[in-house]
């Protein structure tokens, strides 16, 4: 019950950044140069068509009726029509259809850094200062100073292009086809569908994006954990089980390992903003057609309510993974109360 | 009389030797304390054991062996020899600013003996470019992180020590910043301003300040309750006064070390921003070529690689000399 309450609370706090992030969207939205009708219309209008649209597109009011509008449309997925691509599609499906993906990739990556750089942290900090333990630091080192965009062009070279055994670009096989729509996730579209073949193909293309995007927070995450890990091997109670007579795995995967783990949470939480940056850059250079193209269309043709909803599931994400690890502390740690 | 005479600062000592010549006394002053900040016992012969016992301990020559390490040695020398490129770029290319900047034969030629490393699609040399591009890279970043530093500085600073409504304002709209993604919060900056070097520090160098602000304001709330903070106020010292005296120069530390590692992370995210191309077109800049190489990735793999490997080595160099610099100013995080 108290979960019940703590989760609401939290909830209740949330409210007012989230409100600030629509609203700075929406202002700073409305700065960008340009013409969102112009981008509907094309090259050839006349001024009864322009009118009628900025009508249709509510630009015609004033700026804070628009706002008012907007937020009251927010609530109700009404999130207005795209002006830049698929012209008139609504942007609810757009978003839905590309976010789906960039969170895919970023879950995938999150949970792979994570569970590799826990165990290699682990092993840094039981082998202190051996050559081990130098290795992984400076392979995390490099995966926190290399660009991801350029290390994902590399791995493209070098294993689709040299030795082509995983697909350089796109999400899917072009002639493969896809699931009917249910949730919009392809994972889960499949498999109501019973199609599991198109979970293989899916799961194969996004390989080496995973790959690539999960360095991001590998190093963090490794760090955290080694630096935690080493405090805790210090502890009196770690001491007594080595005294009482415990295998040495047992002293780390039992006594240790769960103590060391909180701020290594914290880590990979916060770390997720940065995680869904890179997962950008990284469809971008896989050509993986998510988040980022349409991002980056979006502001160039000022489309604002594509960018609105972009901007407001990044962080609507971002907040609830971090209100996840939140969660998450009272699993590794019982003594943690709500 | 002769420890007397030992204890005094070298200063002092050539003064009497030469008292006629001022600038040749402040030259040798300075080369002195250069030579005892960076060789130890340097100054073994002019001071006596137990002078000798203190300085070890207490001087700030400890810090420099702090430093001493591989890793960070490395990085300085990283960053030294990237701060050359950028400083001597006209003696290193055989191509000029102009030349780099035009268009000329030979679209992605691989490398010949004129161009070692190949051309890009507008025929220009990628080691002449590689060269360059340290320039704009550090142009970017350096000015971005001093303005996110003195601003976040100054909000943290005032949130931390006034409390109560004017940091609730400052630190909610800070979290608004920190939600908000960064990398589309710089795209939608530059497109509302312009595609100009200044306006990318700029965005930059907001985008930064939540980070600085958040990371003082946790040490000032501390530091704000010690006793020679009260003790100024005791002594009449102005808010202002006490802020940026007494406060800001002892929670300066955690900001410094973040500091230089930043300026690693900020080279990066723009090099990101090029790439997906929110940058300056007329700059020669790394991610810029990245982005131009990458339709041409399979007939043109020098295109995209060397300027990679730039950033990267730009990079771990500030991150490096972050790590080191962390280590020494603060040996408690030393395990991270």
């Amino acid at each position: 019950m108290s979960l019940i309450k703590y989760i609401a609370r939290r909830f209740i706090a949330l409210l007012p950044v989230l409100f600030g992030v629509v609203t700075l969207t929406f202002f700073l939205s409305r700065l960008m140069p340009g013409d969102p009708v112009l981008a509907f219309l094309g090259d050839r209008w006349t001024t009864e068509q322009y009118n009628y649209q900025l009508h249709r597109l509510g630009l015609d009011k004033p700026i804070i009726e628009q706002y008012v509008i907007y937020l009251g449309d927010l609530f109700t997925g009404q999130w207005g029509i795209s002006v830049s691509i698929n012209r008139g599609q609504p942007v609810w499906d757009l978003v839905l259809e590309r976010f789906t993906r960039t969170f895919d990739i970023a879950i995938l990556a999150i949970i792979i850094s994570s569970i590799v750089g826990i165990k290699t942290g682990i092993i840094s900090a039981t082998n202190r200062n051996k050559p081990k333990d130098t290795i992984f630091r400076g392979m995390a080192l490099i995966g926190v100073a290399i660009p991801v965009f350029w290390m994902g062009m590399i791995l493209r070279y070098i294993f689709s292009y040299l030795i082509p055994i995983f697909p350089g670009l796109n999400y899917k096989n072009p002639g493969i086809g896809d699931p009917p729509i249910i949730t919009h996730f392809r994972v889960i579209d499949s498999i109501l569908s019973g199609q599991i073949y198109l979970i293989i193909d899916y799961l194969y293309h996004l390989i080496l994006p995973v790959f690539c995007l999960s360095f991001i927070t590998l190093a963090g995450v490794v760090r955290q954990t080694r630096s935690s890990m080493l405090e805790v091997l210090e502890q009196d109670y770690v001491r007594t089980a080595r005294a009482k007579g415990c295998k040495e795995e047992d002293v780390i995967n039992i006594h240790a390992r769960k103590n060391a783990m909180i701020p290594t949470v914290t880590v990979i939480g916060m770390s997720f903003g940065y995680l869904l940056g890179g997962a950008i850059l990284t469809e971008t250079t896989f050509n993986l057609n998510g988040v980022g193209a349409l991002v980056m269309i979006a502001i160039r043709n000022t489309d604002y309510w594509v960018l609105n909803a972009v901007v407001f599931c990044i962080t609507l994400t971002f907040v609830m993974v971090n209100l996840g690890a939140d969660l998450i502390y009272g699993l590794i740690d019982p003594r943690i109360r709500y | 009389m002769e420890h007397e005479s030992l204890t005094q600062e070298p200063e002092k000592k050539t003064k009497s030797k030469e008292s006629d010549n001022v600038i040749k006394n402040i030259f040798s002053w300075i080369i002195n304390n250069i030579k005892f900040l960076l060789i130890p016992a340097s100054r073994l012969d002019d001071l006596t054991f137990r002078e000798r016992e203190y300085e070890m301990k207490i001087s700030k020559r400890k810090f420099i062996r702090r430093l001493k390490s591989t890793l960070t040695i490395l990085g300085i020398s990283i960053i030294f020899f990237i701060v050359t490129l950028a400083v001597f770029a006209p003696w290193f290319s055989q191509y000029s600013f102009e030349h780099l900047a035009g268009i000329h034969t030979g679209m992605w030629d691989p490398p010949s003996p004129e161009h070692p490393l190949g051309q890009t699609n507008l025929g220009r040399d990628i080691l002449g470019r590689m060269i360059y591009g340290s320039r704009a890279s550090l142009t970017i970043a350096l000015p971005a992180i001093f303005f996110s530093l003195v601003f976040g500085v100054i909000f943290g600073v005032i949130a931390g020590f006034y409390g109560g409504w004017p940091e609730s304002i400052i630190m909610r709209i800070m979290d608004i910043f920190l939600a908000f993604p960064g990398l589309i919060l710089a795209m939608v900056f530059i497109y509302i301003w312009e595609q100009r070097i200044e306006y990318i520090m700029l965005a930059y160098g907001i985008i930064g300040i939540p980070y600085y602000s958040r990371l003082i304001r946790g040490s000032v709330i501390q530091a704000r309750e010690l006793p020679y903070v009260q003790a100024a106020k005791v002594a009449g010292a102005s808010n202002w006064r006490i802020m940026f005296k007494h406060i800001l120069p002892n929670c300066i530390q955690p900001v410094i070390i973040s500091f230089t590692f930043d300026i690693g992370g900020i080279i990066l995210s723009l090099a990101g921003l090029s790439f997906l191309g929110f940058s300056d077109p007329q700059l020669i800049e790394w991610g810029n070529d990245i982005a131009e190489a990458r339709g041409h990735l399979y007939d043109a793999p020098w295109g995209a690689m060397w300027p990679g490997i730039m950033i990267l080595i730009t990079v771990l160099g500030f991150m490096l000399f972050g790590d080191g610099l962390r280590d020494a100013l603060d040996p408690r995080l030393r395990n991270l």
